[in-house]
Order: structure tokens, then sequence, then C-alpha cells
């Protein structure tokens, strides 16, 4: 296992160099996910100002909101990235190269792509966290502050398991792009403002079906003290972030290995 | 079922140029048209996935507005009611939709150097792609703009103007939108004749697209000291303008201004595509030797 971090490592960062071989443009890069996420931002803080709040949550607190979002999907995007363009590497064949070598396939997977562009959404999530923990008065008790990172690492295990998943269906139909753009990228939208606004029936889907809720809705609760008005369920939802993302990524896991078997005995 | 759609788009082809046979170069153009559109009719699941993403985004937005102006004090402060605001973001998503563009084609062709082909046939390239986007464009109308109309006219109370004026205003301002539209994407694509790493380019589009162009939050509801800068950029005139008016938010008195400024940007960037591409056939003869 140690020797298996040792490779990844040396992957991760001969990929990290491969990246910046082009500095000016890496640069660049960031400058322009910077535009991108503050477009997107900007649609948030336009309607606030002008209405004040969305759904009794403010500027701060939807700032945190965004921030929880924002960060879990750069650490994400870090580890999970690389099979968002799955499909390539089943089309090529690269796929078959790495089922040979002596290290787990989804490891050199992983390691293969790594997005150094994440820094903007670290850039971008660290201050939405902070700005929003500051402007709605989070009182930081030393719990808060070492639950923080274990909700993270809850949030970022609910996307990499449906980003694994999603990439497990192409040893099926060996295509995904569109389910990649619809679950992983579109279905985000959703989260970007506290899930009360919508109908009781999607907070129920978003909760239960495909938890997204747990990436921000839920976890924001605790953090931001808002007590169980608003919520569906009993308050204790507030804490299964963790657990639900346990529960995604071992179903998402067991959904990959089950497809590489498959993939491995149809003779390829 | 795509497959029997295929063949009737095929005869319905042959008939159209049958009839067309003493005009050669619009018979052209429109032959790029009808091979885009066919090309479409090929990924099924893409368009399924489409359908649900415009219907999935339609949904977060009528909800937050809904949301937003249930309590009274909103609609006062802003110039919208709450069926307004919500008939605003359903109309503005499938004129979103509607006017869907392929802008990775042209790009993707200067990276690859394969424009060099299109340079030396006997044609526009710049009117080739026109057509080629208007012939995928027309497949988004019917597969896509039309079946999320009927499925939000049936479940998210919104329904249609009953004034014919404003279909007739939809027509203008949707085109003048649409080629505003075209151009912007053709501009950002030839960025490619200089730049090799152009993804950062076209990320600064889509936000930009994003914020300016109206499709989630229609001009009206900018900060003062923001909006008049909004107005010197082209982005709102592709979807805010038209679906304000069509929806009846812009007077026909008022449209006629928005036309004006409409067509004065169409004018403008016609102007700047045409002289860009000129000077990128001069820069790609210059790489060549």
């Amino acid at each position: 296992m140690r020797d298996e971090l040792g490779i990844y490592l040396t992957l991760v960062v001969a990929s990290i160099r491969a990246r910046m071989e082009y500095k000016a443009s890496f640069l660049f890069l960031f400058l322009a996910l910077l535009v991108y996420y503050l477009a997107q931002v900007g649609v948030i803080v336009i309607v606030l100002t002008k209405f004040g709040s969305i759904s009794g949550w403010t500027l701060g607190e939807m700032a945190f909101l965004y921030g929880l979002m924002v960060f879990s999907q750069g650490v994400t995007t870090v580890l999970f990235g690389s099979l968002n363009d799955f499909e390539g590497q089943i089309i090529s064949g690269g796929f078959d190269r790495l089922l040979v070598r002596p290290l787990s396939p989804l490891m050199q997977i992983l390691a293969s792509g790594f997005e150094i562009s994440t820094v903007a959404h670290f850039f971008i999530g660290t201050t939405a966290l902070y700005f929003g923990s500051k402007s709605s008065g989070v009182e930081w008790t030393l719990l808060k502050a070492l639950y923080l990172p274990v909700v993270i690492g809850g949030a970022v295990l609910i996307q990499g398991g449906l980003r694994l998943g999603v990439a497990a269906v192409c040893f099926w139909t060996i295509r995904n792009r569109s389910l990649v753009h619809m679950l992983v990228y579109s279905s985000k939208e959703m989260i970007f403002y506290p899930i009360s606004i919508y109908h009781w029936g999607m907070q129920l889907f978003l909760t239960i079906a495909f938890p997204l809720a747990f990436i921000n809705y839920y976890p924001s609760h605790y953090f931001l003290s808002r007590g169980g008005a608003q919520l569906l369920f009993h308050p204790y939802i507030q804490y299964l972030t963790p657990l639900v993302g346990v529960v995604v990524f071992a179903l998402a896991y067991m959904l990959w290995r089950l497809g590489i078997s498959k993939y491995q005995s149809a003779g390829n | 079922m795509a497959d029997r759609a295929a063949a009737r788009a095929v005869d319905a082809e042959e008939l159209f140029f049958d009839a067309l046979e003493g005009f050669p170069t619009v018979t052209m153009y429109l032959k790029f048209a009808f091979k885009s559109f066919q090309k479409q009719l090929a990924y099924k699941f893409e368009y399924f996935v489409g359908v649900v993403n415009g219907l999935l985004f339609i949904f977060i937005f009528t909800s937050l507005w809904k949301n937003i102006f249930d309590s009274s004090k909103a609609s006062a402060s802003s110039g919208f009611t709450m069926e307004g605001i919500v008939s605003y973001a359903v109309f503005a998503m499938i004129i979103r939709i509607s006017m869907s563009q392929d802008d990775m084609g042209v790009m993707g062709k200067i990276r690859s150097g394969d424009i060099a082909m299109d340079m030396i046939k006997p044609y526009n390239y710049f009117g080739v792609t026109l057509a080629e986007n208007v012939g995928g464009t027309m497949f988004h109308w019917f597969t896509r703009a039309a079946p999320i109309l009927a499925v939000c006219l049936i479940f998210f109370d919104v329904s249609l103007p009953r004034d014919p004026v404003n279909y007739m205003l939809l027509a203008v301002t949707w085109t003048m939108g649409y080629l505003i539209y075209f151009m912007v994407n053709w501009l950002f694509a030839m960025i490619a004749f200089w730049v090799i790493e152009t993804f950062s380019f076209q990320l600064m589009k889509y936000g930009m697209f994003t914020l300016f162009s109206g499709g989630i939050i229609p001009l009206d509801f900018f900060p003062d000291f923001i909006r008049p800068a909004v107005a010197y950029i082209p982005f709102m005139y592709i979807l805010y303008v038209p679906t304000a008016t069509f929806i009846g938010h812009i007077g026909h008195g008022e449209a006629m201004g928005f036309i004006l400024f409409q067509g004065a940007w169409v004018a403008a960037l016609g102007l700047v595509s045409a002289l860009v591409w000129k000077a990128a056939q001069k820069k790609l003869i210059i790489q060549g030797g």
C-alpha cells in the first residue's frame, strides 16, 4: 500500500510538471477560471443585492453554502478529475494498457490527469467560506473547526463517488459524455441555492435518491447554527454528510469493480 | 424512430432542392444547413440529456423566482410580477436552447489546420459556417425547444402572449440576437489563429454570457451602476431583448429602439468579423511560408 501511494505521488508530480510547462498559459487559465466563477457568483450576488435574501438565506450564508460546494469540488477535481474523460480512455484502448500494469487501474487513472486548474476552486472556495462565516457571524468553536475538514471529506466522497459511478457506466455503454455533463456538471447548479426553494418532492430526491444536498445544504445548517425549522427531516440530518459520503462512494466502487470484471470477461 | 425522421428529412430535402435548381449558390448553403441538421439526428442520448438539462434549469430558476416573489415586496421593487418573472425564466431558457450553436467547430478546424481546406474551396467560409449553424439550430428548435415549451405550458403555469405583434417582434429580435451570438462565437474562434491555448478564452466567454446575456437574470435586476455598462456590450442583445420583448416586458414602441441597437451590433460585428477573417488568412499564409 505504501509503495502504491509512492507511485501515485510520483505520477501526480509528473502530471503537474507537464501542466506547468507553459507557465503563461497556465496563469491565463487561472484568470479565466476566476472570471467564469465570478460570473456564477455574480448571478447570486445580483439577486441578493436586489432582493435581500433567498429563502431566508442572506448573502453571507449563501457565500458559505457556495464556498462549501466549490471547495469540496476543488478537492474532488484534484483527486477524481481524470475520471471525467474516462470515455476517452476506453475508446482509445488506453485503459487496456493500465490493466496489465501491477498497480490498481483506478489509482493509475486518478494519478494521470492531475487538474492543476483547481487552484482557482480553492481560491474561490476559501474566499467564500471566509467571507461567508465572517459576515454571517459563525462562532468557530474547536468542534466546528475540527468538523469542517470531516464534512469536506464527506462531500468529496459524495462527488468522487458520483464521478466514479458515472465513469463505470462506460464499461457497459462505452460512451458517457452526456451523462457526465448532466450528472456531474449541470446537477450541481441545483445546490447553488438552498434546496428549500424547491418543491418538497425535489428536496426528497436531493436527500435520498441523489444526495447532493449533503454536500453543502445540510452541513451548512450546522456551521451557521440555523436550527431545524427549514428542514424536512429530523435536525440530526445535518451531521450525516460523512456517513452519506462513505455509502455513496462504497456503492460507486462496487459498480466500478463489477464493471471491470464484466469488461475483462468480454475478452477485451 | 430517428431513422424514420431521418428518411423523411431526406425526402423533404430532395423536393426542396429540386425546387431550387435555378439558384446554385443558395442551394449550396442550404445543403450545408441540411447536412448539419441530419448529423444532429444521430445523437439520440445527447438529445435526451439536452431536454432534461433544459427542464432542470427552468425548474431551478422558476423555483428561485417563485420563492423570492412570494413576498409581495419583491414585485413592487423590480418591475416584474411573479407571473412575469416566471415566464421570463421559462422563455429565456427556451430561447437560449433555440439558439444553440456549435461554438467549437471552427476553433477545432483552426487548431487542427483543416481550415486550410475550407479556405481553398470556392465558398465563403463565414457563410458556410452560418448555414451549418442554422441547420443545427433548426434541429434544436424542433426537437428541444418545442417539446420543452410544451412541457412548460402544461406544468409550469406559463402562457403564450396573445398579441400577434409579440410574435413578429420575436422573429426580428431572435434573428438579430442569433446573428450577434454567431459573430461573437466566430470572433472568439478566430482567436485560435493567434493563440494556441483557446480554452481560457472560451471560459471567459461562457462566464460573460451567463451573467450578461439575460439568460438567467434580466437586465432590470442589475445594480444601477452596472446597468449602463451592460447595455454597451453585445451579450444582452442576444437573449434579454428577444425574451423581454416576447413576454411583453419591453413594450412595442420601446422594442423598436432595441431592434435598432441590435441592428447596429449586427453591422459592427459583421464588419469586425470580416476584417479579422482577412487578417487571419494573411496570418495563416505567413505561417505556411
